[in-house]
C-alpha cells in the first residue's frame, strides 16, 4: 500500500483529465456565453422597445429592464384590422399549406419507396428542379396565365414539395426493415392501408420535424405575396411586416381606416409587430427544439 | 384488392423490349403498382404544372416582350413577341448595372466563404468542448433559434438596432459624442457588406454547427482517451483528432457552398439594403427583381429574362460541377 503512494501519477495525465474545470474551460464558457447574450440581447432589446413608453426609449441608453411599462403598442396591434387580417391569412396559410405540403411529401416519399415503373425518371424530374428553374420573369407569365395573381392560392400551390425533405423522408421509409411490410400483407393489410397503419407511425419523429420545417416556411412566406398580391388584405403578416418596417408612414396612412388612432411611436409599433409575428415560434421552440434539430443529420445519413 | 399474390416474381420478369414484356408490365402497373403512381401522380403534376411549365418562358430571353390580352392561352405572351437573337445578350453584357451585380454577387459569396464557413466548424468545436451539458444545451438552443427566422423579421430588428435611434447608436455616442450627428452606418457603402456577413453569421453560424456536432458525435472516444493517456493537452486532441476526424465533411461543406456562389441570398440583402448601397449590394436577383418590378424605365421582361437565365445557367453549371465533385470526395452531393 505504501509503495503505491510513493508511485505519483504522471502529471501531465492529471492535467488533462476531462472533468476539471480548468483555465480553458473557462474561456470557453466565457466566450460561448458571450455569443449566447450577443443572439439573446437583440430579441430582448426588441421586446423592451415595444413595452416602454417612447419617452424611455429615447431617454435610456442600453436598457436592461424597463422602468415602466405600456401596452400601449400591444393594443394598437390587436386593434388593427389591417394586422389582425394579416395575423389571419397568415394562420390560414400555415394551416392549409403545411398540410398540403405534407400530403404531398409523404405521398411521393412513400410511392419512391416502390418499384414502379419509371421511378428513376421521375426522381430525375422532382430533382431537376434543385438546380434549374425559369426565373422570375417566365414564372410570374405563367402563374399570371394561370389565374393565380391575386390570388390566395399563389402562396399555398406552386411550393409543393421540397425535394430535399421529400427524398429524406423517402430514403427513411425505404429503411424500415422490409419484413414489416411483407407480414402486414399476409395478414391482408392492403397498400394504402400499409402506409397509414405500419409506415407513417413509424417514421412519425421524421414527418413531425418535416411538418415543423414546412410550418415554419409557410409562416415566413412573404416573397410569393409580395410578388402576386397587390392587395394588401390578402397579405400574410410578414409581407405587412415587412412594409410597416420599410416604410414609416405605411400603417399610418393605407391601414388606418376609420376610428383607431394613429400611432405616434413608429418603432414601438414596429417592434411589437415582429415581437407578436416570432411569438409562435419562440414559444414552441424550446419544447420541440428536438424536432427542430434532427432534420439536418437525418440528411447527413440519407443512403 | 391492390394485392397480388405473386409480388416478387412478377416484378423480376418483366422486360420492355418484348410484346409480352410490356403487356405484362401494363398488366402489372394495373394489378397492384397503380395506387403507386396515383400515389406518384399529386407530387409530379404539381412540379409539372409549376416548376416545368415556366420553362418554355425562358425563349422570352431571346425575344421582345409584347403582352398580350384577352385569352390567349399559357403561352400566348410566347407567340406575340416577335425573337430578336442575342439582342438582350449584347446589351446586358454593356449593361454597367449588370457587371457590378455579378461582382457584388460573387464577392459577397466569397466574403461568406472566408468569414462565415469557419465560423460553424470552430463553433462546433468550442461547443463540443464544453462541459457543462445542461448549460451546453440551452445555449444551442439559442444559437440555432435564429435560423428559423424570416429575414423580414431579422431586418426590422437589425435596422432598430443599427438605426438612428437604436442601441448601438446610443452606446457608441456614450463613448464618442462626436458620433451623435451624422450617425450612418445601415446606408453607408463602407459598412454594408461586413453587415451582411456579420447578420448571416449570426443567423446561420448555430444551425451549421448541428451536422459538425454530429460528426463530432461520431468520433470513436478510444481515440480521445488513447490520446488523453498519451499525455495530450485539450489544443492537441482537437487540432489531431476532432478536426482531422471531421475534415472530409468540412471539405464537402465548402465544395458545396463554393457551387452556391451564383446564389446570393435574396431575402436578406433585399430586406437590408437601399438605394444608397446598391453600388455594394445589388446582386443578381435583387437586380433581377428591380429591373423587372421597380424598373422606372419602360418593363422589358425580356432583357430581364436574359438575365435570369445568364444566372441560372452558370449556377447550374457550378451546382453540377459542386455536387460531381463532393460525390467524388465521397460526400451525398446535394441530393
Amino acid at each position: 500500500m505504501s509503495k503505491e503512494k510513493t508511485l505519483p501519477a504522471p502529471r501531465v495525465r492529471k492535467e488533462n483529465r476531462i472533468n476539471r474545470f480548468g483555465v480553458f474551460d473557462f474561456i470557453l464558457v466565457t466566450l460561448l456565453s458571450i455569443l449566447g447574450l450577443m443572439i439573446v440581447y437583440p430579441f430582448y432589446n426588441t421586446i423592451l422597445v415595444s413595452i416602454v413608453p417612447q419617452a424611455e426609449y429615447v431617454r435610456q441608453p442600453f436598457m436592461l429592464w424597463p422602468s415602466s411599462i405600456t401596452w400601449e403598442c400591444y393594443e394598437f396591434v390587436f386593434d388593427s384590422p389591417l394586422l389582425l387580417n394579416s395575423m389571419w391569412n397568415s394562420a390560414k396559410l400555415t394551416f392549409v399549406g403545411t398540410i398540403y405540403n405534407m400530403v404531398l411529401t409523404v405521398l411521393m416519399a412513400y410511392a419512391f419507396t416502390k418499384p414502379i415503373p419509371g421511378r428513376n425518371f421521375f426522381r430525375f424530374l422532382m430533382v431537376f428542379t434543385m438546380y434549374f428553374g425559369g426565373g422570375l420573369v417566365p414564372t410570374y407569365l405563367l402563374y399570371k396565365g394561370l389565374g393565380l395573381v391575386g390570388n390566395f392560392w399563389v402562396m399555398v400551390l406552386p411550393s409543393g414539395i421540397s425535394v430535399t425533405y421529400m427524398l429524406i423522408v423517402s430514403s427513411n421509409m425505404s429503411s424500415l426493415p422490409a419484413e414489416l411490410e411483407e407480414s402486414a400483407q399476409i395478414d391482408g393489410a392492403t397498400d394504402v392501408s400499409i402506409l397509414f397503419r405500419i409506415i407513417l407511425p413509424l417514421t412519425l419523429p421524421i414527418l413531425a420535424t418535416f411538418t415543423l420545417y414546412y410550418a415554419v416556411e409557410r409562416w415566413n412566406e412573404w416573397y410569393s405575396a409580395m410578388l402576386y398580391l397587390k392587395d394588401y388584405e390578402m397579405w400574410p403578416l410578414q409581407l405587412t411586416l415587412r412594409q410597416i418596417i420599410s416604410s414609416a408612414n405605411f400603417i399610418s396612412t393605407q391601414a388606418m381606416t376609420g376610428d383607431i388612432r394613429p400611432p405616434t411611436y413608429g418603432e414601438g409599433i414596429k417592434m411589437a409587430c415582429i415581437v407578436v409575428t416570432v411569438f409562435p415560434l419562440m414559444a414552441l421552440y424550446p419544447f420541440l427544439q428536438r424536432y427542430f434539430l434532427t432534420g439536418l443529420t437525418l440528411g447527413a445519413v440519407k443512403g | 384488392m391492390f394485392m397480388s399474390p405473386n409480388l416478387n416474381r412478377a416484378h423480376d420478369a418483366i422486360s420492355l423490349r418484348t410484346a409480352k414484356g410490356r403487356k405484362l408490365l401494363l398488366k402489372k402497373i394495373w394489378q397492384y403498382k397503380w395506387i403507386y403512381l396515383i400515389m406518384l401522380l399529386p407530387g409530379l403534376a404539381v412540379t409539372v404544372l409549376f416548376r416545368y411549365l415556366p420553362l418554355p418562358g425562358i425563349a422570352l430571353a431571346f425575344k421582345t416582350f409584347k403582352p398580350v390580352f384577352g385569352k390567349t392561352g399559357l403561352f400566348g405572351f410566347l407567340t406575340a413577341s416577335p425573337w430578336v437573337g442575342f439582342t438582350h445578350f449584347t446589351r446586358l453584357f454593356k449593361e454597367s448595372a449588370f457587371w457590378v451585380a455579378t461582382g457584388n454577387t460573387l464577392y459577397i459569396s466569397l466574403l461568406k466563404l472566408i468569414f462565415g464557413f469557419p465560423f460553424p466548424v470552430i463553433l462546433a468545436i468550442m461547443i463540443n468542448e464544453m462541459t457543462l451539458k445542461k448549460y451546453k444545451r440551452v445555449l444551442q438552443t439559442v444559437y440555432t433559434f435564429p435560423h428559423f427566422l424570416s429575414w423580414v423579421v431579422l431586418s426590422g430588428i437589425i435596422l432598430n438596432l443599427f438605426g438612428d435611434s437604436g442601441v448601438i447608436k446610443k452606446v457608441a455616442v456614450l463613448f464618442d459624442p462626436a458620433l451623435q450627428d451624422g450617425w450612418n452606418v445601415l446606408y453607408n457603402t463602407a459598412y454594408f457588406r461586413t453587415l451582411l456577413i456579420l447578420s448571416d453569421m449570426w443567423k446561420e453560424g448555430g444551425w451549421g454547427t448541428i451536422l459538425y456536432l454530429a460528426a463530432i458525435t461520431g468520433i470513436d472516444p478510444a481515440l480521445n482517451e488513447a490520446a488523453t493517456i498519451d499525455g495530450a493537452n485539450r489544443m492537441q486532441r482537437i487540432l489531431h483528432i476532432t478536426l482531422p476526424s471531421i475534415m472530409d465533411l468540412v471539405v464537402i461543406m465548402f465544395i458545396l457552398q463554393v457551387g452556391n456562389m451564383m446564389n446570393s441570398n435574396f431575402d436578406q440583402i433585399f430586406n437590408l439594403y437601399s438605394a444608397p448601397v446598391y453600388k455594394v449590394a445589388d446582386v443578381i436577383d435583387t437586380y433581377v427583381y428591380r429591373i423587372t418590378f421597380q424598373s422606372s424605365t419602360v418593363m422589358d421582361y425580356g432583357f430581364s429574362t436574359a438575365v435570369g437565365l445568364f444566372k441560372n445557367v452558370i449556377n447550374f453549371a457550378l451546382l453540377l460541377a459542386a455536387n460531381y465533385t463532393s460525390k467524388a470526395a465521397g460526400g451525398d452531393g446535394i441530393m
